[in-house]
């Protein structure tokens, strides 16, 4: 997994493009160096070759066709480089080997007979050809020396530094980018973490200067400004609820008073009920925010034990059960499938009641609901599932939020806050929750993570 | 019922008195964890102890923890503005009976209190349950009214059961739902309503005289016929 990801990474892919880039200049280096040597090269082999050949005209001006011919026959007996032929005006070989085309003057390039070393194959060769004044021709060569020798030697110096350039570039580039990925996967899995919940976490600092570093201490600045945020955030909420209650109580307390003296009066002794109730539901409010506020800083997990949430949910089924077929609906439970997880028993029976409330609070007479269990990709799924109205998909992402009602259920009674306590408790346990469509109807979903194994690569 | 309130908040403390005195029972107050100790554990012999979570001078929990140090088996009952969801174990686990929360409808109080009050002392568990013409066999599981046997849900006998126990005081719907579902939130769904009125089908149907009374506003009750 970590392999995959290393050839995705940005360093990794910068390693890369500098490599093409260097092998590219390599390869147009070599290329100018060839051509500078091969035509230096070239030049002196033209040089020795011209020398040689003015050597023997000047031999035949002096001593004529003889004089050339001992020259020559003498010359190949010496260990040199040099070939010779020398032919008449009819083109027969007089002396040497090497046979000029007819006509030709100057440089030609010639194939050389190869006649002792069977193994070796027919070589071109370059071949300077004079013509001389009795219609005869002299050519001269170096059949030793030519430029593709030295070439050939230059051209695999540079193949095996291109070789050795490519591997260093290669190890270089995993190197640095699975430096570069550990130090991004550290901020990836800090991130998570955050997004997770857990808002004290912060990506560690290298105390380093590079850009890494930079992003990582502009992160951290970012998350300690989130998180001051976010707690302000919940603050005032909290206080609010917090410091409205004792107030709240206590003219509760007073009505409950005044309604002991007035209970002669129906009148009176009604609205002082009223009121009385009125401020009972705010303060049932304010501490659902509280609760819900409390379950979000995740002190709760402390006193997680094994539970299966299909036995809670068949619980909560069975307690369920005659009410709802007391409003004409009905409730069923396909809880065969054990879920086991660890958690807080008594907050994931809340969580399920409030699901099952909610399912029942908004649809009509004669709906079906359902609440099973499954397998699901490694874990486990548990759904209440009405076949009622539904939701729009728009208001179904929102269902979740403090506050939020669906028009259609203003009508109905109820604070707002029950799914957002689900939603408070499903994120304690680690697990994802979603309203989806049950096509009809809606489908409460909430998906436990998987069973806790080694954790994965990092 | 004699009853003491440890409560720091004057007027707090003097509304649970008035109402305490209004329903025929006594009340002193304590107004700090000190003072209410000394009271608990001193001469004067209560029925049941309120004691407010956050007190001056000595906490609730601490002071009920001291108490039951001092050998003191008077039941306690928690009252307190902190609805927190481990508030209610911590106030059991150091020594509390019970544990309600404000804002409270004084019926529950009341309700809550004469159930402390009554506690049985600790002695021989009862195997048969008998209110009336209706016997209950805790060993057998077995119900039966005027000689003829009811059959029960595990859950229906469970709240019979503790309706038996509780014979002749008030249940709040709220008591219930803590001691027979063990749900310690109240659903929007008035589940403990259709419950009963199927025990009370099983129990009542056809009887000259009811056991199982709804108190209005209040809960219910399981008593003979007066």
């Amino acid at each position: 997994m970590l392999r995959t990801r290393l050839f995705r990474t940005s360093s990794f892919r910068l390693a890369a493009i500098y490599l093409g880039l260097f092998t590219l200049s390599v390869l147009f280096l070599g290329a100018v160096v060839y051509l500078v040597v091969h035509s230096q090269i070239s030049a002196e082999i033209d040089q020795d070759v011209e020398g040689e050949s003015a050597a023997l005209l000047k031999e035949y001006s002096a001593h004529g066709e003889s004089g050339l011919k001992a020259t020559i026959a003498g010359r190949a007996g010496v260990v040199n480089s040099f070939a010779y032929g020398l032919v008449d005006a009819s083109g027969k070989l007089t002396a040497g080997e090497l046979v000029p085309p007819p006509g030709a003057v100057g440089w030609v390039t010639l194939r050389e007979p190869e006649n002792d070393e069977p193994g070796e194959s027919a070589v071109d060769v370059r071949a300077r050809v004079a013509r001389l004044d009795d219609g005869g021709a002299l050519v001269v060569a170096d059949e030793w020396r030519s430029a593709p020798g030295p070439m050939r030697a230059l051209l695999s110096a540079f193949a095996w530094a291109l070789a050795a350039t490519l591997a260093l570039g290669a190890i270089g580039g995993v190197l640095l980018s699975s430096q570069a990925l550990k130090r991004i996967e550290a901020m990836r899995s800090a991130a998570q973490a955050i997004v997770a919940g857990d808002w004290r976490r912060r990506i560690p600092e290298t105390g380093g200067d590079d850009e890494l570093d930079h992003l990582a201490r502009t992160f951290n600045l970012m998350f300690d400004r989130i998180e001051s945020l976010l707690e302000a955030h919940k603050a005032v909420g909290a206080a609010v609820a917090h410091d409205l209650r004792r107030p709240l109580t206590r003219m509760a307390q007073r009505l409950e008073t005044q309604l002991a003296r007035e209970s002669a009066r129906p009148d009176t002794a009604a609205a002082l009920e009223a009121a009385i109730a009125d401020i009972h539901a705010v303060l049932a409010t304010f501490n659902a925010i509280l609760r819900i506020g409390q379950i979000e800083s995740g002190a709760r997990r402390a006193g997680f034990r094994p539970v299966d949430l299909a036995a809670t949910a068949r619980e909560v089924v069975e307690a369920f059960q005659p009410a709802a077929e007391e409003e004409g609906k009905t409730l069923t439970a396909a809880l065969d499938e054990a879920l086991p997880l660890a958690g807080d028993r008594e907050l994931l029976t809340q969580m399920v009641a409030n699901l099952v409330d909610n399912a029942l609070r908004h649809t009509p007479a004669g709906t079906h609901i359902v609440v099973a269990s499954a397998r699901h990709g490694g874990g486990g799924r548990l759904a209440v599932a009405d076949d009622g109205p539904g939701a729009p998909e728009a208001e179904r992402r929102r269902i979740f939020e403090r506050f939020y009602r669906l028009d259609a259920a203003r009508s109905t009674p109820g604070d707002g806050l029950g799914l957002s306590l689900v939603a408070a408790i499903a994120e304690l346990h680690g697990m994802a929750y979603a309203a989806e469509d049950n096509a009809p109807g809606l489908r409460m979903v909430v998906e436990l993570p998987k069973p806790a194994g080694p954790p994965s690569a990092a | 019922m004699k009853v003491l309130i440890v409560e720091d908040d004057a007027e707090g403390a003097a509304f649970l008195a008035h109402g305490i005195a209004e329903r025929g029972h006594e009340a002193d107050v304590a107004r700090n964890g000190r003072d209410g100790l000394v009271m608990a554990t001193g001469p004067q012999r209560y029925d049941v102890v309120i004691v407010d979570r956050m007190l001056p001078e000595l906490d609730g929990l601490s002071l009920v923890k001291a108490m039951r140090a001092a050998g003191s088996a008077i039941p306690t009952l928690f009252l307190t503005s902190l609805s927190g969801i481990d508030d209610r174990v911590e106030g059991l686990e150091a020594g509390g009976d019970d544990y309600l929360v404000k804002p409270f409808a004084f019926s529950e109080l009341m309700a809550r209190l004469a159930a402390l009050a009554r506690r049985p002392t600790l002695g021989a568990e009862p195997t048969v349950l008998a209110v009336g013409d209706l016997e209950m066999d805790l060993i057998r599981r077995t119900v039966k009214r005027g000689g003829h046997e009811i059959d029960l849900q595990p859950r229906e006998f469970q709240l019979l059961e503790f309706l038996m126990r509780s014979e002749g005081r008030v249940v709040t719907r709220s008591m219930l739902l803590e001691k027979v579902w063990a749900f310690h939130f109240d659903p929007q769904t008035n589940i403990v309503e259709t419950h009963i009125s199927r025990l009370r089908a099983k129990v009542d149907r056809g009887q000259a005289t009811p056991l199982i009374l709804t108190l209005r506003g209040a809960g219910y009750m399981l008593r003979a016929s007066n």
